[in-house]
Formats: C-alpha cells, sequence, structure tokens
C-alpha cells in the first residue's frame, strides 16, 4: 500500500451545452482492499461531486458500474487497485448513449436486444395456475442457468471488435447468449429456422469474428465462446438442411 | 444496434450461411495445400541441395497433370477464400480506424491475432499471386529453377516476406477457426493456442532451412 494513484477520467456532460470532452487528472491514497468503486465514490465526495458514474449493487450482481479501465472492460465494483498499475485510466463503454462521465446507458440498448432476440419463453402450451410444474432435469435446468447469469452489464460488447467497426448494428455476445438460453430450454418451440430469422446475417452471428473479447472480459465468465460456436453451427448447418430438401 | 431503436430488424441472409461454410472449407483447404507444399519444398533438405528427391516429387505431379490443373485450381481457390472472406475485412477507413483504436486501448492478443491475420492477407493475394504466376508459367518445377530463383537478388526478399506472412495467416486461420466452430472448446483453448504458435514456428523454420538450402547448397 502507500501508493498515490493518479486516474485520468473522461468527463463530458451530456446535458450542459457548454460541456467539452476531456480528460480530468485526479490523486489519490491508495488503501487497503481498495476497489474501484470505492476510489471513484473517494473522489467524488473529497474532490468532485459533479463526478458521474454508476453503480449499484456493489457485489458484481447488478452490472452497472461497468466501464472501460486502461482500454478493459470491467466492473468497477470488483476491479481491486491493487491489481492495477499507478496510473489509471477510465473511460466510459463504447456503443451505449453516453449519459455523462463514465456513466452510460445500457438499459436502452439491452431492452432492445432483448425485444429483437424475443427474449421469452415461446409456447403454445396455456398456462394453468393451478397445476404442477413440469419437472426439468437437473442438469439441464443447471446449463440454463449457467446462461440466465447474464447481468447485462455490456462488458462483451464494450470488448467486441466487431462492435468497434458497426456499432449501430452488430448484435453482441449477450445477444447470442441470450438465444442459446432458449435453445437449450425444452419449453421454448421455436425451431433453428425461427432463430435464423433473429441472428441469420452480418449483423448477428455469421458478423462474429471470433475474437474473443467477449469470452476474456464477461466479469461473470460466461461460456461464451462455447456457446456462439454452437449459435455457429447450428445456424450454419439448419440452412444447409435446405440446400437438401430444396424448400 | 441503435440505442433508441426499440426493435430494428435486420432480414436474415440465407446466403451468410453459406457463405461461413464456403469461408472455412476454402480456409482448410488451403491450409492443407500449403502443409503438403511446405513438406514437398523442404524435400529439397533430403539430399543436401541435391535436387533429386523434389525433380522426382515434381516430375510425378507434373506427369500426373496434378500441377498443370492442381496449381489454377488453388489459384482459384485462394481467390474465392479471399473474395467471401473479405466481407469480414474493415474496408472503410471509418471501420480500419475503429479497429486500429480498439486493438490499440485493449491490449487482447486474439484482437491482435485478427488484425494480423487481416494484413497478411492482403500481402499472401499479392505475393502469392505472383509466386504462382512465375512457377506456373515456367513450368516444369526444378530444384535448379528454383535454386536459380532464390539465388537472384529480388527473389529471396520476396520469399523472406512471403514465407513469415503466409504461416501466420494459416497458424491464426487454424485456431480461429477451430474457435469459430467449436472444434477448440473453451477447455482446450490454452493448450490449442501454444501447438498452433508451435507449429507456426516450426513451418517457419522449415521454410527458412530450405532457403538456405535453395541459396546455398542447390545449383542454379
Amino acid at each position: 500500500m502507500g501508493r498515490t494513484l493518479k486516474f485520468n477520467i473522461f468527463r463530458f456532460n451530456a446535458e450542459d451545452p457548454a460541456s467539452v470532452p476531456h480528460m480530468d487528472g485526479f490523486r489519490l491514497e491508495e488503501t487497503e482492499a481498495m476497489t474501484l468503486f470505492i476510489a471513484l465514490n473517494r473522489l467524488r465526495e473529497q474532490q468532485d461531486p459533479t463526478l458521474m458514474f454508476d453503480f449499484m449493487c456493489r457485489a458484481g450482481i447488478c452490472g452497472s458500474c461497468a466501464m472501460m479501465i486502461n482500454g478493459r472492460p470491467d466492473l468497477a465494483c470488483h476491479t481491486k487497485t491493487k491489481d492495477l498499475p499507478a496510473e489509471i485510466t477510465l473511460l466510459p463503454m463504447p456503443v451505449f448513449k453516453l449519459i455523462g462521465d463514465l456513466s452510460v446507458d445500457t438499459g436502452t440498448w439491452f431492452r432492445s436486444m432483448n425485444e429483437k432476440v424475443r427474449s421469452w419463453i415461446h409456447t403454445d402450451n396455456r398456462f394453468e395456475p393451478g397445476e404442477e410444474e413440469e419437472r426439468m432435469d437437473n442438469a439441464l435446468a443447471e446449463n440454463i442457468y449457467e446462461l440466465d447469469r447474464c447481468i447485462e452489464c455490456g462488458c462483451c460488447v464494450a470488448a467486441c471488435g466487431k462492435a468497434a467497426m458497426m456499432p449501430d448494428k452488430f448484435m453482441g455476445a449477450t445477444a447470442f447468449c441470450r438465444i442459446t438460453r432458449f435453445m437449450v430450454d425444452p419449453r421454448d418451440e421455436r425451431k433453428s429456422d425461427e432463430y435464423f430469422e433473429v441472428v441469420g446475417n452480418e449483423e448477428g452471428i455469421f458478423g462474429c469474428l471470433g475474437l474473443l473479447g467477449c469470452e476474456d472480459t464477461c466479469p461473470k465468465n460466461l461460456p461464451l465462446q462455447d456457446q456462439l460456436a454452437m449459435l455457429r453451427r447450428k445456424m450454419g448447418f439448419s440452412q444447409i438442411r435446405h440446400l437438401f430438401s430444396g424448400k | 444496434m441503435l440505442a433508441d431503436e426499440t426493435i430494428p430488424q435486420i432480414r436474415p441472409v440465407r446466403a451468410e450461411a453459406w457463405l461461413e461454410f464456403v469461408q472455412v472449407l476454402t480456409g482448410v483447404a488451403l491450409v492443407a495445400f500449403m502443409w503438403m507444399h511446405m513438406l514437398l519444398v523442404a524435400s529439397i533438405n533430403v539430399d543436401l541441395g541435391g535436387g533429386r528427391v523434389l525433380n522426382l516429387i515434381a516430375r510425378f505431379f507434373e506427369a500426373s497433370d496434378m500441377t498443370q490443373i492442381g496449381g489454377p485450381l488453388i489459384a482459384a481457390v485462394m481467390l474465392v477464400h479471399f473474395v467471401v472472406a473479405a466481407r469480414k475485412l474493415p474496408l472503410r477507413v471509418r471501420e480500419q480506424r475503429a479497429i486500429w483504436s480498439h486493438s490499440l486501448s485493449f491490449h487482447h492478443t486474439d484482437t491482435w491475432l485478427w488484425v494480423v491475420q487481416a494484413g497478411t492477407a492482403f500481402i499472401i493475394l499479392i505475393l502469392g499471386s505472383i509466386h504462382m504466376w512465375t512457377v506456373l508459367t515456367t513450368l516444369p518445377i526444378t530444384a535448379a529453377k528454383s535454386a536459380g530463383r532464390i539465388q537472384g537478388r529480388w527473389w529471396l526478399g520476396f520469399y523472406l516476406v512471403l514465407l513469415p506472412m503466409v504461416e501466420l495467416h494459416v497458424g491464426i486461420g487454424v485456431y480461429r477457426a477451430g474457435v469459430k466452430w467449436g472444434l477448440i472448446k473453451r477447455a482446450s483453448r490454452k493448450a490449442s493456442a501454444r501447438f498452433e504458435t508451435k507449429l507456426a514456428l516450426a513451418m517457419i523454420a522449415i521454410g527458412l532451412v530450405s532457403l538456405f538450402t535453395f541459396l546455398v547448397l542447390t545449383k542454379a
């Protein structure tokens, strides 16, 4: 301990017409077990009350505090300053709409994404509130839960080279993971062609370059690499099948 | 996706699925060819530059018309692979700037590997085409003719550039194809990357030794 941390933080207030995007420098004494979340709160309390950043749970669950930390997207609340060099550059995440300083609007983007992939169980079965719930194999339930752990922080999108090139169109790993979650769920009655309707293009799975920025930065360690490969295979072969069936 | 857009509807394109297969299959075919090609070229080392083994293999391929048919076929496959894979390349200046600044700030190996793969693609297209044209328009292939070319001033530099470009592109390409299609899983990714690195380095080493043999030991 005992280091003096130097912060370079992006500043811009989207609501102030006079505001100009720039970087501000701050210095802060490092303390034991300090996270970036603690450091940012200290900076706001002690040095600049106008500093904008998001947080909610402080435990890596809500995904609000995602930001670019020395060029890599991660959650401020679970990033320890001792794992970083003494000079720390913080930028807001790209792709998402900037609210101010380090705060971005991931909510609108994720709502749009969830609507696009039709992120709900598609079934013709009528829901009977009085009936006992249909049983599911434990391993399958765990598999679905594993893919459901996405906290919608947006790190995978910010880490994606394809999204950097196509920020207004590319769907991103979070959307692909969302789709595979429903693909493995036997309650969802959608066929491969219906999933293809959603991701079968350059903006979807066939635009993915396989750079694995998503896999390497997901703070929840979701199995994105394997899910994206599975989606690519399923979507690819579903269309090859049409070649032979003539439809 | 635009942040304010509620449901951006972009129609699916069935051809994208086929093109994805064409890209990976032509890539795999070219990788198989390049590895075979390297082994055949390296045969010059078997008799320490004497060229008897290489000449024998070259004669066999020409006598069976495999060179005359296979050569232009490989050129066509390379062109198809480039055109199909170029769909993914950042051809607009805005995209090039975006991926370059993303790569610089992100410090992520796999992202840099893709930049290398994309860059080497253009160099291979140009240099590979020149190499194929030169070889296929001056048949038959003989050790003496190859040595004469390499002992000429410019061709040695030409092959010293082309060799690492091809092996980098091939090594990264095999790794990326494996990752994209699921042959390389999360659990085996690190080991696969290490294997690919060693394989690429081994191929470059074999190529350099063969170039040295053509340059110094083989009679032009």
